[in-house]
């Protein structure tokens, strides 16, 4: 039996026997469906609907597809292949928070990058184009790493506590969380009068929860000759950057101020004046020698980037998406994709979850399955799962390890399993 | 002013007029427009519009023989069925711009009563009324302090739908003080949107679709005031007539995000900012002629030949850099994927560096649309010889 075929059998299985664990979304039968089977060639079969729960449940234990995805989208024909004639009713809005798309220091630890052309490899995220050939096409390694988890429910967390509750007065009840099942968290706000916006509108509040195209002009922020304090308690933008601004200055001790301010494009200068009159200095910005617009609204672009979520924009706005349905597993991990209560959220550890009922590692159950395996990649970062880490491994390392860990090498393509009975 | 029981009659366009004026309005608009023109009124009504018709043409801010009566009411269906009939849109978007300013320095009259009640009972939207009034920041003038206080405060989703054609920077979600669902706004600004609301409704069509155009015309006294507007319309048309680049540059080599644009302005829709400065900048790298630009913007609804020269001639002084498709995509201009462009989405394959490369601005969308051309002219002369 082939890895892939292996691998197969323990989806099946999983979906045989949990698909109570499965939960059915609302509006089931109006959404599409998508799956990618598990075939050589990664091709995902769209434009499919179920009459109910019962049958895609028995879609699932019959064909047990690797990756498993439902429409933000609600249609009146959803499974019509055409976009037009599909009968487009609404669609709830969507946010993805993956640390694919921003930046986490770890990363340099653990993701690794090759340039398609010349080989050329690296530590860290791929660089727009490589250093070597110029060729702007990479394969990458991205690795799952507790840090960078923990840095995209921090994400989750100030979307929900700086934003959704206390500017959009979103209802707890409409939001629906899950971990993603790979490096990140979805989030989902069910609530009919968000499903009518447009592309655009959506777009609007994007910007609002990213900082994207702010003005400063407008908000009044770039004025030096005016005392900004008189600004804090401007309602939306305005009161959050000031507020950051003044909970820096107070919240850390001078030196690391002056990094964290020499990182935000401030000169030496300047920072010896804000650290000698932290109190007052922002209603004499115009008295601080060097200190121009320019740099000063470079310095509020820092602050505003600082206090946007760092969410996957193309996914909130584009109405056709599909995204993972929660329960199934994900086909590059073999973890579940999994629900969560706020609640639930604030205590998560995807990797070590004590839980069960919320444990994502869904093979760990089979505690005493040992598999043996043999590396295929030159490098393969370490991992730590259920409190016990493995690798780094090298090409051609050959290990016994746990089901659940095998599942996830296997899963990414960098190991394949090999029997007993071969040495 | 106007108290509430003749709010219908000022503002034909709230629901609550149509229902109390034309609750027997037939399907068939010919059964109104004749009465109309058969009634004692009819002179009166043809020339009232005909001055509106004549203030869009010339886009004026304002009418001054405009009355808010009950003919006020019936001239309002007339305006729609002759902008169906006409099926002009250059025209329709002036006439609904000038209609729907006319309503907002009407509006500004109006008691925050009546504001709030068109707002909630006529329009559907979740408007709240702060009787004490609500504080929601300060304002700072070199060192003095001043509150921002509002009565009103308007739920977000209602306060994005009717932005929706705005967008300019002013009006942004995340420019403006958003708390608890709602957004905070000044009587002015909501009376502002309420004219977006007037504009767009003027260029529905509520009206059955309306398929005996000749029935109509067999009315007298409408055909002859169609046959009047059409004419005026005319030779003011000429004058502003949207410029075609049919000099050296040939548009059809445009991309989708230009293209979109161009089709906006010749409809005499308004473009937002960053629309505006992408279509300049990028003639101006053409080499496209500042009198064509600023021809180009003449069909603006805010267009002032001295503004837009200047402005255009400062900008070719700065020489600005077009977008990237980039930047492009983040805007949200960028029509590649709507329009399925093979070149934007597929990108082009560069003989120098043996690889299929993406395009990365529209100036290079153009680039490669006039290469292939000489390639294909080229291949055609050959085959000639
Ligand atoms: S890919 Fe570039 S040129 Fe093409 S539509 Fe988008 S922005 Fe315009
Ligand atoms: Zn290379
Ligand atoms: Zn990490």
């Amino acid at each position: 039996m082939s890895d892939i075929d292996y691998l197969k059998r323990l989806f099946q299985d999983y979906y045989r026997k949990k698909t109570n664990q499965i939960p059915p979304i609302d509006s089931l039968n109006q959404r599409e469906f998508g799956f990618i089977p598990w075939d050589d060639i990664i091709i995902m079969n769209r434009h499919i609907s179920f009459v109910n729960y019962e049958a895609f449940k028995n879609y699932l234990s019959k064909f047990s597809p690797r990756h498993i995805y439902s429409s933000g989208a609600l249609y009146n024909n959803p499974d019509h292949t055409d976009m037009n004639k599909k009968g487009y009713l609404g669609c709830d809005f969507l946010i993805d928070i993956d640390v694919d798309h921003f930046y986490t220091p770890c990363k340099k630890d653990h993701d690794l990058w090759y340039c398609k052309k010349c080989g050329k490899n690296g530590i860290g995220m791929a660089p727009n184009k490589c250093p070597k050939c110029e060729n702007s096409q990479f394969k990458s390694l991205s690795w799952i790493c507790e840090k960078c988890l923990s840095l995209a429910k921090n994400e989750i967390f100030k979307l929900i506590e700086d934003f959704l509750l206390p500017d959009f007065k979103i209802n707890k009840e409409e939001l629906k969380v899950v971990f993603s099942g790979h490096r990140g968290y979805h989030l989902k706000i069910e609530n009919e009068k968000i499903r009518n916006l447009s592309g655009a509108e959506r777009r609007e509040i994007v910007d609002y929860l990213t900082g994207e195209n702010i003005s400063y002009e407008i908000l009044g922020l770039n004025d030096l000759n005016s005392n900004l304090y008189f600004l804090e308690d401007n309602y939306g933008w305005t009161k959050k950057i000031i507020n950051k601004i003044k909970k820096n200055i107070h919240d850390y001790p001078n030196d690391v101020l002056k990094d964290i301010l020499s990182d935000f494009g401030l000169n030496r200068e300047i920072i010896e004046y804000i650290l000698n009159d932290k109190n007052n200095f922002l209603k004499n910005l115009w008295k601080i020698k060097g200190l121009g617009e320019k740099t000063w609204v470079n310095f509020l672009k820092n602050i505003t980037k600082n206090l946007g979520a760092k969410i996957d924009v193309p996914v909130s706005i584009d109405i056709h998406r599909l995204i993972r349905y929660p329960g199934s597993l994900h086909g590059s991990t073999g973890f579940r994709v999994q629900e969560l209560s706020l609640s639930e959220l604030e205590t998560f550890k995807p990797l070590n979850e004590i839980n069960q009922e919320i444990d994502p590692i869904v093979f760990a159950e089979k505690k005493d399955v040992k598999i043996k395996i043999e590396i295929l990649e030159n490098k393969v970062p370490s991992i730590k799962i259920k409190g016990k880490t493995y690798g780094p491994y090298n090409k051609g390392t050959i290990e016994i390890i746990p089901l659940h860990v095998a599942v996830f090498l296997l899963c990414k393509g960098v190991a394949k399993t090999r029997s007993f009975i071969d040495d | 002013m106007s108290d509430n029981f003749d709010l219908a009659s000022h503002y034909p366009w709230l629901p609550s007029s149509l229902i109390k004026y034309y609750s027997n309005l037939p399907d068939d608009p010919k059964e109104f427009i004749s009465e109309i023109f058969s009634s004692t009124i009819s002179e009166e009504i043809s020339e009232r519009t005909f001055e509106i018709f004549k203030a869009a043409f010339n886009n004026l801010e304002n009418v001054v023989y405009y009355k808010l009566d009950k003919l006020n009411v019936y001239m309002y269906l007339l305006i729609k069925i002759l902008l169906i009939v006409l099926n002009d849109k250059l025209l329709t978007n002036r006439v609904a711009n000038l209609y729907s300013k006319i309503n907002y320095y009407d509006l500004l009259e109006e008691n925050d009563y009546n504001i709030y009640h068109i707002c909630n009972e006529e329009l559907n939207l979740n408007v709240q009324y702060l009787p004490e009034g609500e504080v929601y920041g300060n304002k700072s003038y070199e060192n003095n302090q001043q509150q921002v206080i509002t009565n009103f405060k308007i739920f977000f989703i209602d306060y994005l739908n009717l932005v929706a054609n705005l967008r300019d920077e002013y009006r942004k979600l995340i420019n403006n003080p958003l708390s608890n669902g709602f957004v905070f706004l000044k009587k002015k600004t909501l009376i502002r949107l309420l004219q977006e609301y007037v504009r767009n409704k003027i260029k529905e069509v509520e009206i059955k679709e309306i398929t005996k155009k000749d029935d109509l015309l067999n009315i007298k006294g409408f055909r002859e005031l169609l046959e009047k507007i059409s004419a005026a319309w005319k030779n003011r048309k000429d004058e502003i007539e949207y410029y075609e680049f049919d000099g050296t540059e040939d548009a059809s080599f445009y991309p989708p995000c230009i293209q979109e644009i161009r089709s906006k302005a010749k409809e005499g829709q308004n473009l937002i900012h960053t629309e505006r400065l992408l279509i300049l900048w990028f003639l101006l790298a053409l080499n496209v002629p500042i009198e064509d630009i600023v021809k180009f913007f003449s069909t603006m609804p805010d267009f002032d030949q001295e503004k837009t020269t200047y402005q255009v001639n400062f900008a070719k002084r700065k020489g600005y850099k077009v977008y990237l498709c980039e930047t492009l995509k983040s805007l949200d201009l960028c029509r590649a994927n709507k329009d399925k462009e093979k070149i934007c989405t597929e990108g082009y394959y560069s003989k120098t560096q043996e690889a299929q490369r993406k395009i990365s601005s529209p100036l290079q969308y153009v680039h490669v649309r006039q290469h292939r051309n000489r390639r294909e002219s080229k291949n055609k002369s050959n085959i000639n010889n």
